[in-house]
């Protein structure tokens, strides 16, 4: 290595054997100052913000909710299933008033602000209107439940009248009669735990036994709630699984004494990474909160790396100075790298275009790196501290034990095994990445953060009833808007000017009187008024206004009227340019909403067509045949005017704009994953395919469960870029640590493998490929290619000592294989207690990395020595010096590509061009680099070189 | 005026004047007596114009522009209001008609006409505090809340108004546990009105912004009425106000399709 000075290594740990004191003392108090940040932890559980804040998507979601006043809902369902009626009956009904009004005061004055429950959105039975015609032209408005009912007879009249309202069926009441919901709109999403909480106290207070059940869903509670189980577990699950990593350590090495150091090391890295983390003013996210368990592993295992390697070359003679100098020289270069390549893995992460990714990725890098360094430093001065005394003994016991145990037993036949049945080996393997590649082709990415819970969580539980009842927990919104549009406005005036003389004829044959001579009056003053009007509707409305003043000059009450007409033309022009009130748009909702309810993923679906149809049935006469749209404009106003004569008029402005440019279609999905969603958006896609838009009218989606689409779209693409980006980065590097493209690609063969038979695992599974599936990938780069290094460098080494392949084989089933060993084991049973944790995500943590490490561990057992001995005579060609290295046209190139290559991937995400230019534009710089390749490599200094491998062929 | 007659007014006036300070001069049911009929019977019929703007709290406006007609039966009793709708255009036509009856036994009549839909309904009787077409005002308030449904107490005055507390009969009725009226001493008219609801909290209020008179009529010229828990405000402009205009029985559903033009204009 000529990065540094070839003695840095001895140095550095000569440094800290001497000042071990000096190094423990500087470690500390590094590690209380960064500890003292801790405390002033924030936390975020908003998987929102896996998208950042200036996202388009997510800015478009807060300016429609701000728009149509939505709020983020909890739902309070409650369930009857032992009553003939249901819920329609005196008992349950009353409790649900009674909650309905223990809910509307769940509000709390925070900093001059009320923050709760948005009391005047509640929606519950109690809180709902009841249009009805009750025969002989008379409608009448009520609320559907102003108090309880007290006999059955009144519930059931309830329950007619309930029934009778398509808007309420599948949302507040459910079809089969068993369930009512209360919808709890909350100020913002961060106070669902509260709400949650106080609702379920007030449960078990008032109601704990009682007939009903009593359920509680929704995505702002699920999200708040498992911020507050996250804390829980990672005070659980981080110090569990250190203890037994702990007890593992223990057993292997038998001196306490020793493994406290791997677990300083852990505890050191850690709290110093979470104290950056905190004090650089970063949140904890659902993300961060995995640094800890992610960096234990990576932290313990070099220094279990140098405790192997001490107990086996400990003896009384030698000292613990020189065994650990010994040590550090031996494994220094390949824990550099294994650090390094580790830390680019998750460094990379910070290419996905997920802010929290982002965040972890690098504070895990600057993890890793501190742990390196206590490692190099803090291991040999913590051994140097022990005394000698403290130490005697141990070369017996240690090397003994070692040796001797049945784990150096069955590593001794495994070599043996490997050495003689490699082809075998290479062709299980081979089909191995063959069915994988099946498996992986079967992944399903899906996320629901509902999900995050297990399921016998209150929470999943609730999730799970309700939607079984009701239209869904889930809520999307889809948003049918105007374009903006450029209106040249004397051209559309001399247009309508056109159009409204037509009208004329019709006007006079129905009797208006002077109609031509205020006809013609109105249509110079509507041409005059063009000329200087900024937008049509300030034109028409204009016009309207002076056809009203200009009535009182009128010589009788049937001019009047004809002044009336024709101002009103204009009135109702103006009128018409309300996309949403015209009844073909409407219908257009409608037909939109049938698909969607028949596609099985939208449970129920709520617009401004159902209302009118609704409102137009009652006044007509009540009857089914009249729950249409009705055919004018004109109606369909007066319908929606009348709708607004209830006890809650603003309750149309979740449906619509008050300029009737924008509609809302509430969208109530029964599932949360993120696949369903995304069935939902293309069954929409497809509809509006077949049916194409209104003219001027666009199509936009809002609300919690889309924007978990989106966020996941952009994860997995996001860490499938920065995966194959940091595969390249540890490539390149492994091809300049070993000066040899040959050993660099062996390098690279377990975790290429690993990660196939993880995910090709994942895939056949039917697991998801949700969020800490996805992160993991980074993990198994990082953890895979250390086993690799270790083993390939000490390959190198042992032959250069022995000069046999089988002696070298031998030898690396003793002590190095050992070592690679007693890390699998104690990284992959270190972590199974996080199959106790109640957070689905950290029991997919635990189990994917008791597997990557077994996996990864032994196929750098298996599978490495078996390719090294097919491809033996190649690999030892390679000449490993650097002049030799940098006269390799070969390696110069396939480091050039790879470079580039890996620029490619992280400029594409950031710059909106053309795939196929930035590609163009690749491909000369490879060209480029190419011929300087070749010119270095061909230099003078370089002929003897050639010269000499020439004359060996 | 002859001088006894002078002079019996002088003592009317001083004997006011002394006395106003030791009694009260008037109790709680006489002093909403006069104010409902300051702010719904002056004259013995009337019209006017609306401007309604209805504003939500994002601030949006939306704007409904109707004329009411009235004729009262008796001062204080029954009466009839006819709302003629301006606009917006679409709803231009539409007729609101109430047959009010102050009796408790006999509810009042409503009709609504939809011209659109060609569409006479009879609104059934029930609740009456609904919104008025998607504004902060209850149809209640358009002809006036019957004052046999509340009991009346008079809690302070100052100089200018009286201050009166009104509690439902029937609270179960109502969504307000009681209101209070500040009525003017001059005109009597109720210059504003404070809903409380079940927990005491002041959660709506109707304020007259601008009054004056009109054919010597005290009379009101602007209201706002605020939605204290959605935050909407609803404020009405009262112009073209004329009494006394010798309405002819225009209030029977004949004319909900065929509008009185000559009053509406």
């Amino acid at each position: 290595m000529k990065l540094f000075d070839k003695n840095i290594d001895r140095k550095l740990v000569e440094y800290a054997v001497l000042h071990h004191r000096k190094i423990t003392i500087v470690m500390l108090v590094v590690t209380a100052i960064l500890a003292s940040f801790i405390p002033k932890v924030q936390v975020d559980t908003d998987p929102e913000n896996m998208l950042s804040s200036d996202e388009p998507v997510r800015i478009y979601h807060h300016k429609m909710k701000e728009k149509f006043a939505i709020y983020d809902l909890v739902v309070l369902g409650v369930v009857n299933e032992e009553n003939r009626n249901g819920v329609f009956n005196p008992e349950t009904l009353s409790k649900v008033f009674e909650l309905t009004e223990f809910v509307k005061a769940l509000n709390w004055e925070e900093d001059g602000k009320k923050v709760g429950v948005v009391d005047v959105e509640v929606m519950a039975p109690s809180e709902v209107d009841h249009v009805s015609n009750l025969g002989a032209g008379t409608i009448s408005f009520e609320w559907l439940m102003k108090n309880p009912p007290k006999t059955q007879q009144q519930a059931d009249e309830l329950k007619l009248k309930a029934k009778s309202n398509p808007l309420l069926t599948d949302t507040v009441f459910s079809n089969d009669d068993q369930a009512v919901a209360i919808y709890i709109p909350l100020t913002s999403k961060d106070v669902g735990y509260r709400v949650y909480i106080e609702i379920n106290k007030h449960l078990a207070e008032k109601y704990s036994g009682s007939q009903e059940k009593f359920y509680l869903a929704g995505l702002p509670i699920a999200e708040d709630t498992f911020g507050v189980e996250m804390f829980l577990q990672m005070s659980i699950s981080a110090p569990l699984a250190m203890l037994v990593v702990f007890l593992l350590l223990y057993f292997f090495f038998r001196k306490l004494i020793l493994i406290f150091s791997p677990m300083i090391v852990a505890i050191v890295s850690i709290v110093c990474t979470m104290g950056l983390l905190i004090g650089t003013g970063h949140p904890i996210h659902i993300m961060t909160s995995m640094i800890p368990i992610f960096l234990m592993p990576i932290a313990v295992v070099d220094s279990v790396h140098i405790l192997s390697e001490f107990f086996d070359r400990y003896t009384k003679e030698k000292g613990r100075r020189e065994t650990i100098v010994d040590v550090m020289h031996e494994l220094f270069i390949p824990m550099f790298y294994t650090s390094l390549t580790s830390a680019a893995g998750f460094a990379s992460l910070a290419l996905t275009p997920i802010p929290p990714v982002q965040v972890f990725g690098l504070f895990v890098a600057a993890g890793i790196m501190i742990a390196w360094l206590c490692t190099v430093t803090f291991v040999p001065a913590y051994i140097m501290s022990i005394k000698e005394k403290t130490l005697a003994g141990f070369d017996q016991s240690s090397s003994q034990l070692s040796r001797e145990n049945p784990l150096a037993r069955l590593l001794h036949l495994l070599g043996r095994f490997v050495f003689k049945r490699a082809k075998l080996i290479l062709v299980i393997s081979l089909l191995l990445v063959i069915i994988s590649g099946v498996g992986i082709s079967k992944i399903q990415v899906n996320d629901n953060p509902v999900k995050w819970f297990t399921i016998t969580h209150p929470i999943r539980v609730a999730d799970i009833e309700l939607n079984k009842h009701f239209g869904g927990t889930y809520m999307s919104y889809l948003i049918l808007e105007e374009k903006a549009q450029e209106v040249d406005i004397p051209v559309y005036a001399q247009e309508l000017s056109e159009e409204f003389v037509l009208e004329i004829p019709k006007w006079k044959l129905a009797g208006y009187v002077e109609i031509e001579t205020i006809a013609a009056q109105m249509n110079e003053l509507f041409l005059k008024l063009s000329k200087t009007a900024t937008s049509r509707e300030e034109l028409l409305m204009a016009v309207f206004d002076q056809a009203y003043e200009l009535s009182f000059d009128a010589q009788s009450d049937q001019e009047v009227e004809t002044w009336d007409v024709v101002g009103e033309y204009f009135g109702l022009m103006n009128e018409s340019l309300k996309p949403f009130k015209q009844p073909e748009n409407l219908r257009y909702m409608s037909r939109l909403q049938q698909r969607l309810s028949q596609s099985g993923y939208v449970g129920k679906s709520n617009s401004l067509s159902d209302i009118v149809k609704k409102v137009h049935q009652e006044l007509v006469d009540g009857e089914e045949e009249n729950f249409k749209i009705p055919d004018s404009s004109n109606a369909v106003a007066q319908c929606l005017m009348q709708y607004q004569s209830g006890h809650k008029p603003y309750d149309l402005w979740h449906f619509v704009t008050n300029d009737y440019r924008h509609a809302n279609i509430w969208l109530q999905l029964t599932s949360g994953d993120n696949k369903d969603m995304q069935q939902v958006i293309s069954i929409v896609d497809e509809f509006v395919t077949e049916n194409p838009l209104p003219d001027n009218i666009e199509l936009n989606w809002a609300g919690l469960t889309y924007i978990n689409v989106v966020w996941q779209q952009k994860m997995v693409f996001g860490m499938l870029q920065s995966f194959a980006g940091s595969f390249l980065v540890v490539f390149v590097m492994m091809v300049i640590l070993f000066r040899s493209v040959g050993w660099g690609l062996l390098c690279m063969a377990p975790l290429t493998i690993t990660i196939l038979l993880i995910y090709g695992a994942t895939g056949f599974l039917g697991k998801d490929y949700d969020m800490p599936t996805a992160v993991l990938s980074s993990l198994t780069l990082g953890m895979a290619v250390d086993f690799a290094i270790h083993f390939i460098q000490r390959v190198r080494t042992t032959y250069a000592q022995t000069g046999s392949w089988r002696g070298t084989n031998k030898v690396m089933f003793g002590e190095p294989a050992r070592a690679i060993s007693r890390n699998v084991i104690v990284i992959a049973i270190g972590f199974l207690p996080l199959l106790a944790a109640g957070l689905v995500p950290y029991r997919t943590v635990g189990v994917m990395l008791c597997c990557i490490m077994a996996l990864s561990g032994s196929i750098t057992l298996i599978l490495l020595p078996a390719m090294i001995k097919i491809w033996r005579r190649k690999l030892i060609k390679q000449c490993y010096s650097v002049k030799c290295a940098s006269c390799n046209c070969y390696l110069c190139s396939v480091v050039a590509i790879s470079i580039v290559a890996m620029v490619l991937l992280g400029v594409e995400q950031y710059i909106e061009s053309d795939w196929k230019i930035l590609a163009g534009i690749a491909g000369v710089i490879v060209a480029i680099l190419l011929v300087i390749c070749r010119l270095i490599t061909h230099r003078n200094k370089c002929k003897d070189i050639h010269g000499h491998k020439n004359n060996e062929e | 005026m002859g001088n006894s007659q002078t002079a019996l007014f002088v003592v009317l006036f001083l004997c006011i004047n002394a006395c106003a300070k030791e009694i009260p001069a008037l109790s709680a049911d006489k002093i909403v007596t006069k104010a409902n009929i300051a702010a719904y019977y002056q004259a013995s019929d009337g019209r006017a114009k609306v401007n309604m703007e209805i504003v939500n709290s994002r601030g949006d406006v939306k704007v409904r522009e109707f004329i009411i007609l009235r004729k009262d039966i008796t001062d204080g009793g029954d009466q009839k209001f006819y709302v003629y709708f301006q606009r917006p255009a679409d709803i231009r036509r539409m007729v609101f008609m109430v047959h009010k009856h102050v009796d408790k036994e006999n509810e009042d009549d409503r009709w609504l006409y939809l011209p659109s839909l060609d569409l006479v309904n009879r609104i059934a009787s029930g609740d009456k505090r609904t919104s008025f077409v998607g504004s902060d005002y209850f149809y209640e308030d358009v002809s006036g809340r019957s004052l046999s449904a509340d009991t009346h107490e008079l809690l302070a005055q100052d100089e200018e108004y009286y201050i009166v507390r009104n509690i439902p009969k029937y609270p179960e009725e109502v969504e307000f546990s009681y209101y209070d009226m500040n009525i003017d001493k001059q005109t009597f008219l109720p210059m504003s009105i404070l809903f409380y609801d079940k927990k005491q909290v002041l959660y709506r209020k109707i304020e007259v912004v601008k009054s004056g008179e009109v054919q010597l009529y005290p009379t009101v010229f602007e209201v706002l009425v605020t939605n204290l828990s959605t935050k909407n405000i609803t404020r009405m402009r009262f112009s073209q106000i004329k009494y006394d205009i010798d309405l002819p029985d225009i209030f029977s559903e004949r004319y909900l399709r065929r509008p009185p033009r000559k009053f509406l204009r």
